[in-house]
């Protein structure tokens, strides 16, 4: 355990001088997955032309894809994308002689990075919601608290189901396919390509107990105060359910996966 | 010249899609794919009109034939420009460059377009299906005069995504590592998912100049017969304009460039 940990600091610590160097290239990703930017400008001409949807506000708009550009950088699928490329290329026949199991490599190394997107995102947005009345949320410290967790627990089921979905490479060369295809079913029910209440009853109903929303929709949903305490404790219970059956599913394939690996060339 | 050009690039072409096809598996699984991605953004759009029947003007119909448009310009930048880039890149960062130019073939062009990528294929013809779909629940109709128009503005809006891969070609000379400036021509062609108008000034007015809206609002909009046909003029100008300014820099790149040896 101990061990873990130090492995863990050290990863981290290169994935963090890793994004600090390449610091150009996390500005473009996060300037170029402005998807949701494209969707809020079309919300706020709606608002505009025809008075809010759903009692949604120009201001609830703002609030919402803001905090939701933060979640989705924050976000711990990314390292769907190195085990791919590692099983492909055969360099996870490398990590496998380390002493650390390869999802503690990836998600050490990814953490790394995020650390650099939460230290240069998070404080830009505190700094935006003060200075632009138009941002406006309504934080208390149980709020933030609740926030936080929220953001750990998506942060955690991301880094699962991605690591759950890129065993499959073990089986089948598809592995970035089915995951976009898991992704963009998803992408409904996470509160990504809208907020959820201004979906179809019967797809907020599905959001509510599937995995998707836990890692985007629930946390900001919890930081713009649209959850009471009922809500929330059920979004928790939700979002940890699923963190349960992820690393169910992980750990069932992992065994199977490994056994039948059979090493590319590195 | 012009026939000795096509037939270079057609022989380089058949050797990519060859190489291509070996794989098809992951010819069908991103096939299924793409039609996927085009019912996600169809389905995507429709939230908006839940809500009210049209926007800026355009209704749900008119807005499908933009998104059309944009799988269709999409597909192409995905289809020609984006294997291109990523090429270039490796030839910039590997000193492989040098061989090019010294071909006695035109190195612009070779760059530029000498690979193709089957994957994204079904695109384009995708989103011409969807744009058809558009037009038929518009209900305004078609004539060969729009058509015509529309075709125009089409072409020039292939020219414009053009202009801008040899721009950032250039730019890849210069700046060596810039395997992610893919990602600029990834969001030029995203910011135009939807028609302009759609979004409120300052931004409407910025995608305007900056050209997005030559890319599918204009040729949607001539489709649907409510262009201002002044604006044809405009587009053949503005297309023009980026592919002269685009060979300018590829040339002036390409004195910079000292060779980093293969």
């Amino acid at each position: 355990m101990r061990d873990t940990l130090t492995a863990y600091r050290g990863l981290a610590r290169g994935g963090t001088l890793v994004a600090v160097t390449y610091r150009g290239r996390l500005v473009l990703r996060v300037l170029t997955g402005f998807f949701p930017l494209l969707m809020m400008a079309v919300w706020l001409t709606v608002v505009a032309e025809g008075g809010p949807p759903a009692g949604w506000t120009a201001g609830d708009f703002l609030a919402y894809y803001a905090a939701a550009t933060l979640v989705v950088n924050l976000s711990g699928d990314h390292v769907v994308w190195q085990w791919d490329a590692d099983l492909r290329s055969g360099d996870l026949s490398l990590r496998l002689l380390r002493p650390l199991h390869p999802f503690h490599q990836y998600a050490a190394a990814d953490l790394g990075q995020r650390a650099v997107t939460l230290v240069a995102l998070g404080p830009a947005l505190a700094l935006a919601a003060v200075l632009s009345p138009a941002l406006d949320y309504p934080v208390t410290p149980a709020r933030l608290v609740a926030f936080a967790a929220a953001l750990v627990l998506a942060y955690a089921l991301g880094l699962l189901t991605a690591s759950t979905f890129a065993l499959l490479g073990f089986w089948s060369t598809q592995t970035a396919n089915v995951w976009l295809l898991w992704w963009g079913l998803g992408s409904f029910a996470s509160g990504w390509v809208a907020p959820l209440e201004l979906l179809p009853p019967w797809l907020r109903t599905a959001a509510l107990v599937l995995p998707f929303r836990s890692m985007m929709g629930f946390p900001v949903e919890l930081l713009t105060g649209r959850l009471d305490g009922a809500q929330t404790a059920f979004g928790f219970a939700v979002g940890l359910g699923w963190l349960g059956v992820f690393a169910l599913l992980y750990r069932f394939g992992w065994r199977r996966g490994v056994r039948r690996h059979q090493a590319v060339a590195g | 010249m012009i026939r000795r050009q096509l037939r270079v690039l057609r022989i380089c072409w058949r050797a990519a899609v060859a190489a291509d096809l070996e794989y098809r598996l992951q010819f069908l699984s991103a096939a299924a794919l793409s039609a996927f991605w085009m019912v996600w953004a169809v389905a995507g759009a429709s939230v908006y009109f839940r809500f009210a029947g049209s926007v800026a003007g355009w209704t749900h119909g008119e807005v499908l034939v933009v998104i059309g448009l944009f799988f269709t310009l999409n597909g192409l930048r995905q289809t020609l420009l984006q294997p291109n880039l990523e090429l270039m890149s490796d030839h910039v960062r590997r000193g492989t460059l040098d061989f090019l130019l010294t071909k006695p073939f035109d190195a612009q062009l070779l760059v530029s377009l000498g690979r193709v990528r089957v994957t994204n294929l079904l695109d384009p013809a995708l989103g011409l299906v969807l744009t058809t779909v558009g037009v038929g629940l518009a209900g305004r109709g078609v004539s060969p005069g729009r058509l015509a128009a529309f075709l125009l503005l089409l072409a020039c809006a292939a020219v414009l995504l053009y202009a801008l891969t040899v721009l950032l070609m250039a730019a890849t000379v210069v700046l060596v590592a810039a395997e992610d400036l893919d990602r600029v021509s990834f969001a030029f062609v995203e910011l135009s998912r939807f028609p302009v108008d759609l979004y409120r000034d300052p931004a409407r007015t910025l995608l305007t100049v900056v050209p997005v809206a030559f890319l599918t609002t204009y040729p949607g909009a001539a489709l649907l017969g409510r262009l201002d046909p002044r604006l044809l003029p405009v587009a053949v100008l503005v297309a023009a304009g980026a592919v002269a300014l685009a060979t300018a820099a590829w040339r002036r790149a390409l004195r910079t460039y000292a060779g980093v040896g293969g």
